[in-house]
């Protein structure tokens, strides 16, 4: 299978002034497969932020290459293709919508590339439907929560039937209602097909996805399923990482009792682990 | 009133009032045409019976509108501290233009005749009728068809490579932010108060004073705005927006004949202030 | 002596835009107090009341009908010092570093103690100690710049400010939103280390469940412009009824041990750190051992 996104060997610095450059990213390569949920993790610094932005060409690496669909991102002319194959939402609610009511909004990206408007009608229809906003399509912003704003400018990218979209710390700003919301959307689009990346410092985040990359120093340094990650504790925790509820008391239970899994993630896991083993016990 | 930050309630703009009235579904186009062509009329008229014909005509376009007057009066109200001081202003200084009619006071440079008290009423009517209109047309207008209306109406000097849609998505970014804008500045004055900030207190001439005061607000207003700029930049281009570039269009207005008999209605409603001479 | 709430909310009411169109119901009759040296939760949806309840306490909104007395000052009288009720009362706005406005971070939190009126040698100190509170270095940071700092650090500068003029109550309005885990826990801290130590009462609005838990005292749940419920963590937490009936969240632990409950399981669901939800749950494990006359199922 091709990969939608492919780094190699991805290397960028930030000229602070003439003569200081900071290295942020240092030979960074992996792939993002079709109908994958990634989650990209790492504390303010780690170059997340920097990453996800060479994700769909808004920066280009200074050494390697980046290549969406099979397009160089560092191709001018490519960037609307590019652009179109990976949507971007990003961190501030409000800073991503520019018309006055819900449907217009939804609808720019789609006037932008010229879509006709019959087309353009069923599209923002089908993507306010996804992201269950159909019933607001005419409130202007101002009228919306944080979450029913950031589900706005995700329709605004779905309309554009993107092959990947990218979640630039789309939930930090959200209170814990908002990014419920959110995180339902993602798990909804990704279970139609749609490629996911996220990149966030939320481990409850990072939990739902199939596969976790950790960035530290600009460099990948972990790159597995959430099951396989999170048993690494004490290099997440160097990492100022959080290992998530569940995990941590699957960690003290399996202390005591060694029979006990100690790679559960979820909720349902636990539960369920306590009934196999009281069910096991009595057998 | 108890909160002294009320202030991003008050904002009228970027109101919409649906009410399903006619004059809410009238084609934008015509509504922003009649409305210009009325202005202008009403802003050369001088005449007392020119100005109460102006003032009924807004009145009854709220009540056409289905909106309720206290709309208009919330609109009115922030700006009769300034029609007070005009006509205050108008009546001590601008006498001297109106010597004609009946002087009533002829003091220094201070000449107040029956003309110069006309300007001022007239004034300050005017400016109300100004207010009411352009109350009815924003409440009963959308501000994406108000947008919309003007791309459509300013389209035929996209020939001559006027930046007809960059200038109305300006429009569009700048009037969906005037809420946001408000309740962030309303949210900014209240977290400065707590601070210790202080506003409006003192005399006029602690103008230099009131102004540093102002700077808690205004540079992280600033920033605010510049950074938000930079954001919407981003998220628009990854949008693949392209200044300058082809597009489609999301809403398309058709004017029935409804439509044009109303800017018909209102062209004349012009003619009649502009050029009947009312006797007074 | 008897010793009266610091903060004492009766039967308060507020309603946006009065007679206008746009008239709005933000607080119904409700009430709250808080005890010298507290710390007070505030949780409840969005629209429940809370951000125009804090507002009162500083005098940023005024009291429409009932009645709000901080530290015995009646705010509801018509001449009340704001200057000084604001010194008394710092309050912390959510995303605080937005209001940073200086060039210099010392200068910006030198603001509110040159509103006071200070000299500059108090000032000084002030900042200095507001700086070390916040874990700011004074000599390093003082003279740098404010807009290179990262989000963490900003908010630091701003709650700085605030406690540079020395309140005897901190309001904070969601007080970790948006920062990352490290940057989380470190302010908990602080502001953990301030109630206790330096003795200062806390009230501060929350949505996350767990930071509740580790900071309050007592907890205030708002809904529909008023109080709803009212207790210590434990009594709101183990509460299944009125957690559903309000729909209040609960920390990740509490949500498990309540899931074991619903299925049979003797736990108690008071157990909100994730050593003391562990140890529940090995309870039950442990009486699985001696056979499943212990495990009761319904």
């Amino acid at each position: 299978m091709e990969p939608i996104i492919r780094l190699e060997n991805v290397s960028f610095s930030y000229k602070i002034n003439e003569k200081t450059k900071v290295s942020v990213l240092k030979n960074v390569s992996f792939s993002i497969f079709p109908g994958e949920y990634v989650a990209i993790i790492g504390h303010n610094g780690s170059g997340k932020s920097t990453l996800s932005k060479h994700l769909n060409g808004i920066l280009t690496p200074d050494n390697g290459e980046v290549w969406v669909h099979g397009h160089n991102t560092k191709e001018i002319k490519k960037k609307r293709a590019i652009r179109q194959s990976v949507g971007t939402v990003f961190q501030h609610p409000d800073n991503q919508i520019v018309a006055t009511i819900v449907e217009e909004d939804v609808a720019f990206g789609l006037e932008n590339i010229g879509v006709p408007r019959e087309e353009m009608k069923k599209r923002v229809d089908e993507a306010l439907n996804v992201v269950k906003m159909s019933q607001f399509r005419h409130r202007p912003p101002h009228h919306l929560s944080g979450g029913q704003k950031q589900r706005v400018a995700i329709a605004g990218v779905l309309a554009m039937q993107p092959d990947c979209i990218v979640f630039d710390e789309a939930t930090s700003m959200l209170d814990s209602f908002g990014r419920k919301e959110v995180l339902q959307v993602m798990r909804n689009m990704n279970n139609m097909g749609m490629t996911i990346v996220t990149v966030t410092h939320h481990m409850s985040e990072a939990a739902e996805a199939d596969r976790i990359i950790v960035i530290e120093g600009g460099q990948i340094v972990m790159d597995d399923s959430p099951r396989e990650i999170f048993k690494h504790k004490q290099e997440l925790e160097n990492l100022q990482l959080e290992v998530p509820s569940v995990s941590q008391m699957a960690e003290l239970i399996h202390s005591q009792y060694t029979d006990f899994s100690k790679d559960l993630i979820q909720e349902n896991e636990l539960i369920e682990e306590v009934e196999k083993f009281s069910k096991e016990e009595v057998v | 009133m108890s909160s002294e930050f009320e202030i991003s309630r008050s904002i009228t703009i970027g109101q919409y009032v649906p009410t399903g009235s006619f004059i809410h579904r009238l084609d934008p186009r015509i509504k922003l045409l009649a409305f210009v062509i009325l202005v202008v009329a009403i802003a050369f008229n001088t005449s007392y019976i020119g100005n109460a014909i102006g003032l009924v005509l807004s009145l009854y376009l709220f009540w056409a509108s289905k909106i309720p007057i206290s709309y208009g009066l919330s609109g009115v109200k922030p700006a009769i501290p300034f029609i007070i001081i005009l006509a205050i202003l108008q009546l001590l200084f601008q006498g001297q233009l109106f010597s004609d009619g009946k002087v009533y006071v002829d003091y220094g440079f201070i000449l107040i005749t029956s003309e110069s008290i006309r300007l001022v009423v007239v004034s300050a009517v005017r400016f109300i009728e100004i207010i009411f209109l352009s109350s009815v047309l924003t409440l009963s207008t959308s501000t994406t068809e108000l947008t919309h209306s003007i791309q459509s109406l300013l389209s035929p000097l996209k020939k001559i490579h006027f930046p007809v849609h960059e200038i109305s998505l300006i429009t569009t970014i700048a009037i969906r932010f005037v809420p946001t804008f408000a309740i962030e500045m309303e949210k900014m004055m209240k977290a400065q108060a707590s601070r210790g900030a202080d506003f409006g207190t003192g005399g006029w001439w602690r103008i230099i004073q009131r102004t540093k005061e102002m700077f808690p607000i205004i540079i992280p207003l600033f920033n605010i705005a510049l950074s938000r700029a930079e954001d919407l930049i981003l998220a628009m281009e990854c949008r693949c927006y392209t200044p300058g570039g082809d597009r489609s269009s999301y809403s398309v207005y058709r004017a029935l004949a409804k439509d044009y008999l109303v800017l018909m209605v209102g062209f004349l409603f012009s003619l009649l202030l502009l050029f009947y001479p009312f006797p007074f | 002596m008897p010793s009266r709430p610091i903060i004492q909310v009766e039967n308060l009411s507020h309603t946006y835009m009065k007679g206008t169109p746009m008239e709005h119901v933000a607080l119904k009759e409700a009430n709250l107090y808080a005890e010298e040296g507290e710390c007070i939760a505030i949780i409840g949806h969005t629209g429940s009341g809370k951000s125009t309840l804090i507002q009162h306490f500083n005098g940023l909104m005024r009291p429409e009908s009932g009645k709000v007395i901080i530290d015995g000052e009646d705010l509801s009288k018509k001449k009340v010092e704001l200057k000084t009720l604001r010194q008394k009362v710092g309050l912390v706005f959510q995303n605080p570093e937005d209001q940073i406005f200086e060039k210099i971070i010392g200068d910006d939190i030198a603001y509110g103690p040159f509103k006071l009126g200070l000299q500059l040698k108090e000032v000084r100190e002030r900042v200095k100690w507001a700086m070390s509170v916040v874990g700011l270095d004074f000599e390093e940071m003082k003279d740098r710049q404010t807009f290179a700092l990262s989000g963490g650090q900003k908010r630091k500068v701003a709650l700085a400010g605030i406690l540079a003029l020395k309140p005897k109550i901190l309001v904070l309005d969601e007080p970790t939103s948006g920062l990352d885990p490290r940057s989380r826990n470190e302010l908990l801290e602080k502001i953990k280390r301030l109630n206790k130590e330096e003795k200062l009462t806390v009230v501060f609005v929350s949505h996350n469940m767990e930071e509740v838990v580790l900071l309050a005292d007592r907890v205030y749940v708002m809904a529909g412009g008023t109080d709803v419920l009212t207790g210590t963590p434990k009594e709101i937490f183990t509460d299944k009824e009125k957690l559903l009936r309000y729909q209040i969240g609960t920390p990740e632990t509490v949500q498990v041990l309540y899931r074991l409950t619903d299925l049979g399981y003797q736990v108690n669901t008071d157990a909100f750190s994730i050593t003391e939800a562990a140890d529940e749950i090995m309870k039950v494990l442990a009486g699985t051992k001696e056979g499943s006359e212990h495990v009761q199922r319904i």
